[in-house]
């Protein structure tokens, strides 16, 4: 794909480096935060055989290139594992590792690598990853350092850079003496760590610096990464300050991946005239919004409370010939139900099943919360039997909703459900908790309502203060009613 | 991310979350119920509702109505019987109001 020299995926995985299968903006979040939970965990366990066979194989996406020329048993030798950052200790158990005769065979250079990754998890510095590097061909002259070794080195530097990043250039510039010239590998390496060891700043001059040169020019996925980490610990204008300064510098132009990052958002953050001037200038590139960015867009209006305004987007793509997913549907109906059109919602489901989507929970769990809103509760009841029917189960979320509607509808059922709520140990929703209360407590269930408070403690539901601050301005509230005499 | 709830309380009233849960002294009363010198508003109504539930002190008829023990009266301003949904006020006469 992308980068032809990308040979051993898994290495790099640890580090938090994902290979290029999985760079799509779209799933970015998840698989980057469940790889970095592997590199954590990989690197806090001590290498026993479970955790370092976990090492190895990371989420199936990413054993695409199939560890070449390694034979199974090698992932039961015994690793070094460093808890001291003190470099004679590490010197001193490699070297002895060397002695063994039956080693000899796997000290090949991915399971050097491997120990080089492992002390620079503890050492202090650089510096010292560098000795045992050093100290490592010496001893084992097999091992010949690759560019994966000074990858390593790079990515220590990046966790704890200098904040004129001298010691980040200092591995560079050891890594291209060493004959290995950095490449758009190395930027995407070095720009990951920063970012997610929370060195934005360092990140943006890092990659300023680095696309000054044509072979460690950034590619979309890394440029997209940091536009996207940006977005979310920046303000708008310094991120599209800093888009302009790429491209205008470097030539480096946001894509339509870069458009969706930014009106992602400005629509999270509720600025639907950001996200329209968005839209424009994309087009005014040359772009043409694909399904992800309606869906974007969609899900904006839903954010605003203009949940009407779905139904105009999803016939301009219509129109334009846009095909529709699961997620335009699902975002559609949301929006339909949440504005008091659930009818609507409900004639899109025949439209669905025409395109060969079938709802899910989402799709259910949204026309509910619609039903609960036009007050027909017994009918988002009903729904509940007809999606179990179907093989589709319910999750938290529709029963918070259910438990939502019903109180307001019919207590003696929502009493009910949180009954089952309870067998199954699901967590209550702060919405749905205080809706509860309230309704218990209207209807002189005081006694119940300290129950579900207990158990929202229970289930870690909510926080203590939370759910105690609820009940007391319930209570609060009910007293007061008491001595107007509106309630029991 | 903090819950929606929390959240508002947070940003709508930083003192009136500080009021529940910093750590206070108790008067003397208090002490003696709770064991420590020191607790929260939040501690102590804790403590209060566990403690009814331990000794089942709630009516079997009417579970909203806490029929109060020697212990429990000394704190609830000698009452004999109080209902559930008073509580937190109860418990809240002994935490003074802070001056502003």
């Amino acid at each position: 794909m992308v980068y032809p020299s990308r040979t051993n995926t898994q290495q790099f995985s640890s580090m938090g480096k994902l290979p290029p299968s999985l760079k799509t903006s779209k799933n970015l979040v998840q698989p980057v935060q469940s790889l970095l939970k592997n590199a954590q965990s990989s690197t806090q366990q001590s290498p026993s055989q479970s955790s370092h066979r976990h090492a190895r194989k990371p989420p199936k996406s990413t054993t695409k290139n199939p560890p070449q020329t390694i034979t199974p048993t090698i992932h039961r030798s015994p690793a070094i594992t460093f808890t001291s950052s003190d470099i004679s200790s590490a010197k001193n158990q490699f070297t002895s590792l060397t002695t063994i005769p039956k080693y000899s065979s796997i000290l090949n250079n991915r399971f050097c690598n491997s120990v080089l990754e492992s002390f620079t998890s503890v050492s202090l510095s650089v510096q010292d990853s560098i000795f045992l590097l050093n100290h490592m061909t010496k001893v084992n002259p097999s091992f010949t350092p690759d560019k994966s070794s000074y990858h390593i080195l790079l990515s220590q530097s990046c966790t704890k850079p200098d904040l004129d990043l001298s010691n980040v250039e200092q591995a560079l510039t050891l890594m291209a003496s060493n004959g290995f010239q950095p490449d758009k590998v190395t930027t995407d390496i070095a720009i990951r760590t920063l970012c997610s060891t929370g060195h934005e700043e360092q990140a943006v001059e890092l990659i300023k610096k680095l696309s000054q040169v044509q072979t460690t020019k950034p590619d979309t996925y890394t440029y997209n990464f940091l536009v996207k980490r940006l977005v979310k610990n920046r303000t708008l204008s310094s991120v599209s300050l800093f888009i302009d300064e790429m491209r205008k510098g470097f030539g480096l132009k946001p894509d339509l991946v870069t458009y969706t990052i930014m009106i992602d958002n400005v629509c999270n953050g509720k600025n639907l005239r950001e996200a329209m001037r968005l839209l424009d200038v994309l087009k005014e590139e040359g772009f043409k919004p694909d399904c992800y960015l309606y869906n974007t867009i969609m899900k904006g209006y839903c954010t605003v409370s203009l949940g009407g305004e779905v139904l105009r987007v999803y016939k301009k793509m219509i129109e334009e010939e846009i095909e529709p997913d699961l997620v335009t549907y699902n975002t559609l109906i949301y929006g339909l139900a949440k504005s008091g059109k659930v009818k609507e919602g409900i004639r899109f489901l025949k439209e669905m099943a025409k395109m060969g989507y079938f709802p899910d929970v989402v799709t259910y769990t949204s026309l509910m919360n619609g039903l609960c809103r036009d007050g027909n509760a017994l009918g988002a009841l009903e729904l509940l039997g007809e999606m179990e029917s179907k093989g589709c189960s319910p999750n938290e979320c529709t029963y918070n909703t259910l438990l939502h509607g019903l109180c307001k509808a019919r207590l003696d059922k929502g009493v009910e459900l949180y009954g089952v709520m309870k067998g199954n140990g699901m967590k209550l929703e702060s919405g749905s908790y205080g809706t509860f209360l309230r309704a218990l407590c209207r209807s002189g269930k005081v006694a119940e309502a300290y129950e579900v408070y207990d158990y929202a403690i229970e289930s870690k539901s909510l926080t203590d203060v939370a759910a105690y601050t609820t009940l007391e301005s319930t209570l609060k509230w009910l007293q007061k009613a008491k001595e107007q005499g509106l309630a029991v | 991310m903090l819950p929606q709830r929390m959240k508002k309380v947070v940003t709508d009233n930083p003192k009136k979350l500080a009021t529940l849960i910093d750590l206070v002294n108790l008067p003397s009363t208090f002490r003696e119920f709770v064991g420590r010198s020191q607790s929260s508003r939040l501690g102590c109504f804790q403590h209060v509702w566990s403690y009814i539930k331990e000794n089942k002190l709630q009516d079997p008829n009417n579970k909203n109505i806490v029929h109060c023990d020697a212990k429990l009266k000394s704190i609830l301003l000698g009452k004999t019987q109080v209902e559930l949904a008073e509580l937190p006020m109860l418990i809240k006469l002994h935490f003074p109001k802070v001056q502003k």
